[in-house]
C-alpha cells in the first residue's frame, strides 16, 4: 500500500464519517462542526487530486467563511438541544431512507460496473502553472459565466443587506 | 513529503522543530511584552526573578501548570476542552509554510529550512488561518457563559470581516510577483532595486529590492488587517475587559489559557513572518543576493557543504531579526493605541480598508500590464 | 467482470462513489431533518459532493474545465448560504422557531 492509497482511504473515511455526522447528530452546532470537518476533508481530497488552488479556495470560502456564518447563526439562536430532530412518521421516514439507500446503491453500482473512463493521468504540473492556466480559462472561455456570477453576487449582496436591515440591527436609524 | 524514508523522516523532524521553535518563542515574547510595556509606560515590569526578570517565565509556567483544573457547570465539555487545542493549529501550520533560510545543500541532499514547501503557499496560509474563527466560536459557545458568547461572536465577525481586506491586499502582491510560492517571492526581492519597465531595466543601488517599495499600500493594509486577525489591540474587541470581562476566554484558566496565549502569539509570528516575506525580502540580507552570501561563505570555510550551512545560518539570523522587529511593532502598538469602538472597527474594515484594497488591486493590475509593454 | 484490486489501486470510480455517497448523505439530511439551518447545511453537503466528482473527472480526463465549474458552484453555494441564512435569521427573530414544519402553510 503506497502513501497515495492510504491517504485516499483515510480522507474518504474522515469525509464520509463527518458527512454522516452532519445528518445524524441531533445538536445543530455539532452538525455544523461536522460539516466544517467535511469541508476540510473535501479540500484535502482536492489536494490529492492535484487541484491545489481549488483546495485552498475551498478551505477559504467554505470552511473559513460559509461554515463560520452557519456556526455563528446557530450560536446566536442558542439551540442547545432540539426537541424534534427528525421528521415525523415512521413509515414515511422508512420510505425516505429506503429511497436514499436505493439511490446510493444505484449510483455506486453504476460506477462500479463501468470500467474506468480514462487511463491513469500522468501529468505532474507545477501548482503555480495550473493556477495560471485556470485563470486564463476563466477569463476567456468562461468569461460570460464569470461576469454573470459577478452580477448574481451583487444582487445577492443587495438582497441580503435589505433582508438584514428590515428590522433593528446595529445600524438601525429609528 | 519526500521520496525516500530518509527524506520523510527529516521532514517529520522539521515539522516538530518548527512547532517547538514557535512554542519556545512564546515565553520570550511574554517577557518582552511585559518588560516592553513597563518601558513604554515608564515603570519597571517584572525584574525580581533572575537577571532582568528572565526567570519570571519559569515561575509563570509553573504557576500556569499548577492551577486548578475546572469546567464551568453550564459548559459543553467537549467543545470547552477542544477549543484550546485547536487554537494551536492555525498558527503552527501556517508558520511551517514560511521559508526561514536559504536551502541547505549537504552532499546530494537539499534541506529546505521550512516546515514544508507548498506550491500555492499564500493560498494555503490564508486557508489555514481562516480556520482560526472556529477556535474562538467553540471556546465562546462551549463555555456556556453569555460574556464568552458575545466576545466570541464579536471576535469571529471581526476575523471574517478583516480576512477580506487581508486577502485582497495580497492580490496585488501576487500579481506583481506572478507566483503564489513564497520562496519564489523571496528570490524576486534579492539584491538592490531593479525592475523592468517598458522594456528598459531600471535599477538603483540606493534601495533594496523589497516589495514594500512596489506595494506600499498593500503593506499597510496587510499589517493593519493582521492586527485584527490576531485579535490584538487596537482591535481586541473580543476581550474588551470593561464590557465583556475577557471575551471568549473568560472561563479559561491555567494551562488552557496558556494554549490560547500560544495561539495568539502564533498568529503574531505568522503575521510578522509574512510581512518579512512579502514586503521586506524574507530571509535575504538587504542589498545582497542569496548567491553572494553563499560565495562569501565559500570564501570563509572552503568546503561547499559547510558554506551552504553557514549561509543558511546567516539567512536564518536575518529572518529572525526581521521577525523580531515586527513582533516588537506588534507589542509597541498594543501599548500605544487605545481600543476602537465596535462600529468604528466594522466601518474601518468594510468602508475603508476593503475599498482601498480593491483600488490597490485594480491599480496594480493596470500598472503591471502597462509596464510589461515595450515602449 | 474481471477482478479488480479495490483497495490497492485508486481510480476514478473510487472518487465517484465517494461523491455519490456524500451526495445521498446530504439528500437524506434534506429529507429527514427538520431544522431549517441543518437543511441548508445538507444542501451544502450535496454541492460539495458534486464538486468532488467535478475535480475527479477533471483530473482523470486531464482538463481544467472541471475546476472552473467548481469555482462557479462554490460562488453560487456561498451566495445561496448567505440568502438562506438571512431568511432563517429573519424568521427566527419573528417567530422564535426553526422547525421546517412550522412554515408549511405560507399564510400571513
Amino acid at each position: 500500500m503506497t502513501a497515495d492509497i492510504f491517504l485516499f482511504w483515510l480522507l474518504a473515511s474522515v469525509t464520509l464519517l463527518s458527512g454522516v455526522g452532519v445528518v445524524l447528530v441531533s445538536n445543530p452546532i455539532y452538525s455544523a462542526l461536522c460539516l466544517a470537518m467535511t469541508m476540510v476533508g473535501v479540500s484535502a481530497i482536492f489536494a490529492t487530486l492535484g487541484a491545489y488552488f481549488i483546495a485552498g479556495v475551498q478551505m477559504i470560502v467554505y470552511a473559513g467563511a460559509v461554515m463560520v456564518l452557519f456556526v455563528m447563526v446557530l450560536m446566536l439562536f442558542d439551540l442547545k438541544t432540539e426537541i424534534a430532530t427528525f421528521s415525523r412518521g415512521r413509515i414515511s421516514g422508512a420510505i425516505k431512507i429506503a429511497i436514499v439507500g436505493l439511490l446510493a446503491g444505484l449510483i455506486a453500482g453504476t460506477f462500479a460496473m463501468t470500467t474506468t473512463i480514462a487511463g491513469k493521468p500522468e501529468t505532474k504540473e507545477k501548482a503555480g502553472h495550473a493556477a495560471k492556466s485556470l485563470g486564463e480559462l476563466l477569463f476567456t472561455k468562461y468569461v460570460f459565466g464569470f461576469e454573470a456570477l459577478g452580477v448574481l453576487l451583487l444582487i445577492i449582496a443587495i438582497g441580503v443587506v435589505g433582508l438584514a436591515r428590515s428590522k433593528g440591527g446595529t445600524h438601525a436609524k429609528h | 513529503m519526500g521520496e525516500s524514508a530518509f527524506e520523510i523522516a527529516i521532514n517529520c523532524v522539521k515539522l516538530v522543530l518548527v512547532f517547538l521553535l514557535m512554542v519556545q518563542m512564546v515565553p520570550v515574547l511574554v517577557w518582552l511584552e511585559r518588560r516592553g510595556s513597563g518601558f513604554i509606560q515608564n515603570r519597571f515590569g517584572p525584574n525580581r526573578v533572575g537577571p532582568l526578570g528572565l526567570m519570571q517565565l519559569l515561575a509563570d509556567a509553573v504557576k500556569f501548570l499548577t492551577k486548578e483544573e475546572f469546567v464551568p457547570k453550564a459548559a459543553t465539555k467537549l467543545l470547552f476542552y477542544a477549543a484550546p487545542v485547536f487554537a494551536l493549529l492555525p498558527g503552527t501550520l501556517a508558520f511551517s509554510a514560511i521559508p526561514m533560510a536559504s536551502p541547505l545543500k549537504w552532499g546530494e541532499h537539499t534541506f529546505l529550512i521550512q516546515g514544508y514547501e507548498i506550491g500555492v503557499g499564500i493560498v494555503f496560509i490564508l486557508a489555514i488561518s481562516s480556520l482560526a474563527a472556529y477556535t474562538i466560536l467553540m471556546a465562546g459557545w462551549g463555555s456556556g457563559n453569555k460574556f464568552s458568547l458575545m466576545g466570541a461572536l464579536r471576535a469571529s465577525a471581526q476575523t471574517i470581516s478583516y480576512e477580506l481586506a487581508l486577502g485582497l491586499s495580497l492580490v496585488g502582491v501576487i500579481m506583481m510577483y506572478g507566483t503564489f510560492n513564497l520562496t519564489e517571492m523571496i528570490h524576486a526581492q534579492e539584491g538592490a532595486m531593479q525592475f523592468q519597465a517598458f522594456g528598459f531595466t531600471i535599477s538603483s543601488s540606493l534601495l533594496p529590492n523589497w516589495g514594500i517599495f512596489y506595494q506600499p499600500l498593500a503593506a499597510v493594509l496587510f499589517f493593519a488587517a493582521t492586527f485584527a486577525e490576531s485579535n490584538r489591540l487596537p482591535f481586541d474587541l473580543a476581550e474588551g475587559e470593561a464590557e465583556l470581562v475577557a471575551g471568549f476566554h473568560t472561563e479559561y484558566g491555567g494551562f488552557k489559557m496558556l494554549l490560547f496565549f500560544i495561539g495568539e502569539y502564533g498568529h503574531m509570528m505568522v503575521a510578522s513572518g509574512l510581512m518579512a516575506t512579502f514586503f521586506f525580502g524574507g530571509y535575504n540580507i538587504p542589498w545582497t543576493t542569496t548567491e553572494q552570501v553563499y560565495q562569501w561563505a565559500l570564501g570563509i570555510v572552503g568546503s561547499p557543504d559547510w558554506a551552504s550551512a553557514l549561509s543558511s545560518a546567516v539567512h536564518f539570523a536575518m529572518f529572525f531579526a526581521k521577525l523580531a522587529a515586527f513582533l516588537w511593532i506588534f507589542i509597541w502598538v498594543r501599548w500605544t493605541l487605545p481600543r476602537f469602538r465596535y462600529d468604528q472597527l466594522m466601518d474601518l474594515g468594510w468602508k475603508t480598508m476593503l475599498p482601498w484594497a480593491l483600488a490597490n488591486t485594480i491599480i496594480t493590475a493596470v500598472v503591471v500590464f502597462a509596464v510589461s509593454q515595450t515602449w | 467482470m474481471q477482478s479488480i484490486d479495490i483497495f490497492g489501486q485508486i481510480g476514478l470510480n473510487h472518487y465517484l462513489i465517494l461523491s455519490a455517497l456524500l451526495f445521498v448523505t446530504g439528500m437524506a439530511g434534506v429529507l429527514l431533518r427538520r431544522n431549517i439551518i441543518v437543511l441548508l447545511m445538507s444542501i451544502e453537503l450535496m454541492l460539495n459532493a458534486v464538486n468532488i466528482s467535478f475535480i475527479a473527472f477533471g483530473k482523470y480526463m486531464n482538463q481544467l474545465d472541471g475546476q472552473i465549474l467548481v469555482f462557479f458552484v462554490m460562488t453560487i453555494a456561498a451566495a445561496e448560504a448567505a440568502v438562506g441564512l438571512a431568511i432563517a435569521v429573519n424568521i427566527f427573530k419573528r417567530y422564535k422557531e426553526v422547525n421546517i414544519r412550522f412554515f408549511e402553510h405560507l399564510k400571513g
